[in-house]
């Protein structure tokens, strides 16, 4: 923290009150001593480390026991020029730099860079690391030294210390009365980090986080901008745009609450020189949200009254809706924002002006809960970033820093049970702390535990809860939780506690479900699953009923039904249990199938409206699943032969026809597609090969007919459903014609042309003259059919089963000719004829 | 074109080629002019809904057969949609109200009342009354039962109601008491190989009498999975030569795999194996009572007879769970677990648990 303002370059210092004893403002004083001194590299790191204590003894009571360098420094070196700075080794000084330094030595040391405005700005390397490293080490040399351990001595200072720290204050509480008593800002908002520097912890979330920011550079800064630096030319951006946006359009930040995340973003956006449209839970987020704010914000890339181009958090975004199928929901409409292409590229003139423009803003996405089940539609198109618990000793120290700015006084080992307690969560310390100063209180571990009792049972996310069913309780939260021996194997109330917290009992059963077998335990007779499965149906059934009945006075019950898994189930060291989706797939296939199933329905019932009402039995529940799935695919099977329809075998050509009319009364469709690879492949339509299709193999004794089969099928089918087509619209015009013209059909077949063959006789009595035309083409592919099949009885079965339900009544009659016209896709018409009109 | 199950169905009483009884019974009921209300009831395939139409035709004539098909909208009290698909002549009219889900009370009530309170109109129609047919009657909710009795003796003189449903067990008493039970039994092995040789012969082709014997004996009883097994074979191997195989759906091959796995090893590894399985057949939507069934039949043929009993039982055990639960999956599993100690306590012929 102290390195980060030593740099003074960055900005405004980030406290707001430097006070000139601390630690914090040994930089602002180096600095341009700095400048005027000759820095000069003196003395083995070592030696200088050795120092610590020594010093330390003299100033500690000042300061605070600080075991780091500079406190060192700043306190007993601070008037003089000549600071040594180690330089041996590579770990970086911890000297602080004034603006365009650029003395040799430390230009090794530093890292170039540019803000926004194109001032240049150095970086100190890792300066925080290794100043951790030097005092470990120190410490770890003097517990050779030592014959009473570090750790004891530091729980016997902090002991001392917090006692001393009661002392001064009985004092001080009775000469003077606080002058801070009121206080007007969170503590929360005052210890905000202002700039990147500021950020804390998860050092590697924040460069992940900066990196993307700075992909977007060349699409919204310009050309310029990203350029100069070769090193960016990394082919970071997708190749195929031509903003050279990054490949993931959308950022999606995780983690759990506290850490830091919104404030990481805004900092981040700032500093990279974007004005910050922020979008959170307090404001709607329906799907019309992203076409009315967001849209146009990222479209004209500005906010309004800023220079500075827009960057957008959508804060909170798992509450956002997105769950369902609809399509209007903010995730589904969120993501079809990212993905709207140019289409028609920016040259054209003449440009729809409501044609949607891609976004050239980047967005960045904030939740909790990762898996969250709105987001699922969302993840694939994110660049996902996880928000570690930084270490606590981060978090530890920087409260510790606020505690001294704010004149707290605070027990190093009390702020370390704070942040196990609060499992990292900044804010909630800070809340804490302040909370525990407005009552001016000291900071003690016990008054920490009085403080934090509610903090125990804050929210638990659902991988925690599970866990916790299967492994019992670290000793280290334990110690964390102050939890004597006899609590910590009293598990059932603090388990359904934490079930109830939890809120998501099925899906804590689900994942209970999951992970129980998967337990490597010696389990010879099943007896334990018998009881964990037992126990489950409990669940289901308990809360089954719960469902149905609405009766929801059982819900206090549901949660003492999985903590059984406990004592059957829990592990020490076990495996930590990851979410699992089986389920969720499994129900996610269920639906995807149960569409296929109610588009079969449909065909079904549209093939029983044609043909008296013949389907309809099958499309009852268990029957259409059971029976008519499986069959109807081996029936639409059949081994033909990939050969051209003109020259296949009679008895094929049967089989052939018979296909083409089941698959044309059901609507089964053959539709020719690309596959990934680019081959072309006819699918069937609706899918209903799926039913075949279990472990993603297809039953065995089905082969898999080949493309020119299908493609043969599928032109066949396609022709006939045209024909059928046909027919109706004929139909419809014959009627309206019969009504309004009265004779007008036979007027019109007076007018045409002798026969001149069979085919254009065919259509002869009703058809509208424009059709005359058309009726002209096919005669010659006439030819090509062999002549037995002509007149021949095979074609007679088949066109007296596809006459519609007029002609049905004729089946049984065996020997009447009828002539079918019916060739390729002309939209050729058909109708049955009789003899004598040939004649 | 229609399937040959469709294609080839009896349209009268005589064309019907069991239970000639039951034809002759039909038959002089239709003639007598005092139709009752009936409820027609046997297992899948035998033939239920075949004889319905058939009686109708005799009571009304060949007008029943020109169906119209016609999707009705109806307004739940919660103001939700619910569309349900009528098939309905002059003279009758079938429903399905399970396609409601649970609002087919108000499909019976609005429905029914509506039909009831209009009288048949057509004079030269042969019945002053016409016909409800209400398709899977055992999966009527109590309420619709209940709608349904008072509207069946009220309207008794405009209206008839034909039920349809694989057992009785599930309707109310008070519904059996005013319906005439009808039982349409599975055909016999005899039985059925004359209706697939008859089919056979409309179709033009000769059925070899052992493949009819492969077909039957893997239909068990079922009339319309029989029809539909030789129209797939027929179609898959057009000249019925060679080692001809009978399709097995995919669904039974698989539950048979299921207990293959079951009987051949117990280890939790085999849990998890058989727990993606049965995730497998549930996304195919299979309904669960049925792969329970199935895969506890195929168990009990492998097994020890001591245990088959045992078996049984816990497979009915679990069913009734089942179908008052929600998640299905974890009672398919604990069954499962439950057989697997079984069959281990069985093999090693002590019981481990001692130890």
């Amino acid at each position: 923290m102290a390195l980060f303002v030593s740099n003074g370059l960055l900005g405004p210092p980030a406290l707001d009150k430097p006070t000139a004893e601390s630690l914090f403002t040994l930089n602002g004083l180096l600095g341009p001593s700095l400048a005027s001194a000759s820095v000069s590299a003196a003395g083995p790191s070592d030696q200088f480390l050795q120092n610590g204590p020594v010093s330390e003894a003299s100033n500690n009571i000042q300061v605070g026991p600080t075991f780091t360098p500079n406190g060192l420094l700043s306190s007993g070196t601070l008037e003089r020029a000549h600071v040594s700075v180690e330089s041996d080794e590579d770990s970086s000084p911890t000297a602080a730099q004034a603006v365009g330094i650029r003395t040799q030595n430390n230009l090794r040391y530093l890292i170039p860079a540019k803000t926004f405005d194109g001032k240049a700005v150095y970086f100190n390397r890792k300066p925080k690391i290794t100043k951790q490293k030097g005092s470990l080490r120190g410490s770890a040399r003097m517990a050779n030294l030592l014959d009473v351990p570090i750790h004891r001595l530091i729980d016997a200072i902090s002991v001392e210390t917090a006692a001393k720290l009661q002392e001064a204050d009985h004092q001080s509480v009775a000469s003077t009365p606080d002058p801070q008593t009121t206080e007007d800002t969170l503590w929360v908002d005052r210890y905000r980090p202002r700039q990147f520097a500021d950020l804390m912890g998860n050092e590697r979330v924040a460069r992940e986080v900066m990196a993307w920011v700075k992909q977007w550079d060349w699409c919204v800064f310009g050309k310029t901008q990203g350029k100069k630096r070769p090193r960016d030319d990394d082919q970071e951006y997708d190749t195929g745009d031509e903003y050279r946006r990054p490949r993931e359009k959308l950022l999606l930040l995780s983690g759990p609450p506290g850490l830091g995340k919104t404030s990481l973003a805004h900092v981040i956006a700032r500093q990279a020189g974007y004005e910050v449209m922020e979008i959170n839970a307090s404001d709607a987020r329906s799907g019309s949200v992203v076409d009315d704010r967001i849209r146009p914000a990222l479209e004209s890339g500005r906010a309004v009254g800023s220079t500075k181009p827009v960057l957008l958090i959508i804060d909170e975004i798992d509450g956002a809706t997105g769950t369902g199928e609809n399509s209007s929901t903010f995730i589904h409409k969120l993501v079809h924002l990212t993905q709207d292409k140019t289409s028609r590229k920016g040259r054209s003139k003449n440009r729809d002006p409501n044609a949607k423009r891609p976004i050239l803003r980047p967005i960045i996405c904030i939740c909790n809960d990762q898996n969250a089940a709105s987001l699922a539609k969302l993840r694939p198109h994110c660049l996902q970033i996880r928000f570690a618990r930084p270490a606590d000793i981060h978090t530890v120290k920087r409260l510790r820093e606020v505690c001294t700015i704010e004149g707290l006084k605070a027990d190093s080992r009390a702020i370390t049970t704070l942040v196990g307690i609060a499992r990292g969560d900044l804010r909630g310390c800070l809340n804490t702390l302040q909370f525990i100063k407005s009552r001016n209180q000291d900071v003690t571990e016990a008054i920490i535990r009085r403080a934090t009792v509610g903090m125990k049972e804050a929210e638990t996310s659902l991988v925690s809860v599970i866990n916790g069913l299967f492994t019992p309780l670290t000793q280290k939260r334990v110690k964390e939780l102050g939890m004597t021996e006899v609590e910590e194997s009293k598990y059932v109330v603090r388990l359904s506690r934490e079930i109830d917290g939890c809120g998501r009992e099925s899906s804590i059963a689900v994942g209970c479900f999951a992970h129980y077998a998967t337990l490597h335990q010696h389990d010879a007779t099943f007896s334990r699953y018998e009881k964990a499965n037992e126990w489950l149906i409990t669940f289901d059934l308990l809360s089954a009923a719960m469902y149905s009945d609405g009766d929801f006075a059982l819900s206090p019950y549901i949660p003492y039904t999985l903590v059984p898994f406990y004592p059957l189930f829990k592990e020490r060291n076990g495996q930590r249990v990851e979410r699992s989706v089986v389920d969720w797939e499994s129900q996610v296939q269920t639906r995807a199938n149960q569409e296929i199933y109610k588009s079969l329905a449909r065909c079904l019932q549209a093939a029983s409206t044609r043909h008296g009402g013949d389907y309809r039995h099958f499309s009852s529940t268990p029957v259409l699943q059971l029976e008519f799935a499986p069959y109807i695919n081996r029936i639409i099977s059949p081994p033909l032969r990939p050969v051209n329809s003109q020259v296949i075998k009679p008895e094929e050509r049967v089989l052939l026809a018979r296909l083409v009319d089941i698959m044309a009364t059901l609507e089964l469709q053959f539709f020719q597609e690309r596959t990934e690879d680019g081959q072309l492949a006819y699918r069937l339509d609706p899918p209903i090969d799926v039913f075949i299709t279990y472990d993603g193999k297809r039953a065995a004794d089905i082969p898999v007919s080949r493309y020119a089969v299908r493609h043969l099928v599928a032109g066949e089918i396609e022709a006939q459903l045209i024909a059928r087509k046909v027919d109706v619209v004929e139909r419809g015009k014959r009627g309206k014609h019969d009504s309004l013209f009265g004779k007008s059909s036979t007027a019109n077949s007076g007018h045409r042309e002798p026969a001149s063959s069979p085919t254009k006789a065919s259509d002869g009595v009703a058809t509208p003259p424009n059709k005359r035309a058309r009726t002209q083409v096919p005669a010659v592919d006439i030819a090509d059919k062999p002549p037995t099949d002509f007149f021949g009885r095979l074609i007679t079965v088949q066109s007296s089963s596809t006459t519609k339900a007029a002609a049905r009544k004729n089946v049984e009659k065996k020997y009447r000719v009828t002539y079918r016209f019916n060739e390729g896709n002309s939209a050729a018409v058909r109708k049955p004829m009789k003899m004598n009109s040939f004649m | 074109m229609s399937l040959w199950v469709d294609k080839f169905r009896p349209r009268t009483l005589d064309d019907l080629h069991y239970h000639e009884r039951l034809s002759a019974r039909l038959k002089s009921l239709a003639a007598s002019g005092d139709f009752p209300h009936m409820l027609f009831y046997g297992p899948s395939g035998a033939g239920k809904k075949t004889r319905i139409t058939c009686t109708l035709r005799q009571l009304f004539g060949p007008g029943v057969e020109k169906l119209k098909i016609d999707q009705r909208v109806f307004l739940t009290p919660s103001k939700r949609k619910i569309e349900v698909n009528l098939v309905t002549s002059n003279f009758h009219i079938e429903i399905t109200p399970s396609e409601a889900g649970n609002y087919d009370r108000v499909v019976i009530q609005e429905l029914l009342k509506e039909i009831a309170q209009t009288q048949q109109v057509d004079l030269n129609a042969k019945q002053r009354f016409k016909v409800v047919i209400i398709n899977e009657a055992d999966s009527l909710s109590r309420d619709a039962q209940a709608a349904l009795r008072r509207t069946m003796e009220k309207y008794m003189s405009n209206m008839r109601v034909i039920l349809c449903a694989n057992s009785t067990s599930r309707l109310i008493a008070p519904i059996k008491s005013r319906c005439l039970l009808m039982r349409v039994p599975a055909p016999s092995d005899s039985e059925m190989e004359t209706v697939l040789t008859h089919v056979a012969k409309r179709a033009y082709f000769d059925l070899p009498p052992e493949v009819a014997q492969d077909i039957i004996k893997d239909s068990g009883g079922n009339m319309r999975k029989a029809v539909l097994v030789l129209e797939a074979l027929k179609m898959q191997s057009p000249d019925l030569s060679g080692p001809l195989t009978i399709a097995k759906s995919d669904w039974e091959s698989y539950c048979q795999k299921i207990a293959n796995l079951i009987v051949t090893e117990q280890t939790p590894a085999r849990v998890m194996e058989i727990r993606t399985k049965f995730y497998e057949l549930l996304s195919h939507c299979i309904p669960p009572t049925v792969i329970l069934k199935t895969v506890a039949e195929a168990v009990v043929s492998q097994v020890d007879e001591t245990l088959k009993a045992e078996i049984i039982h816990w497979a009915a055990f679990y069913e009734v769970r089942m179908r008052i639960g929600s998640k299905k999956i974890y009672h398919l599993e604990a069954w499962v677990v439950k057989v697997m100690s079984l069959y281990k306590q069985s093999f090693y012929q002590f019981d481990i648990s001692d130890f």
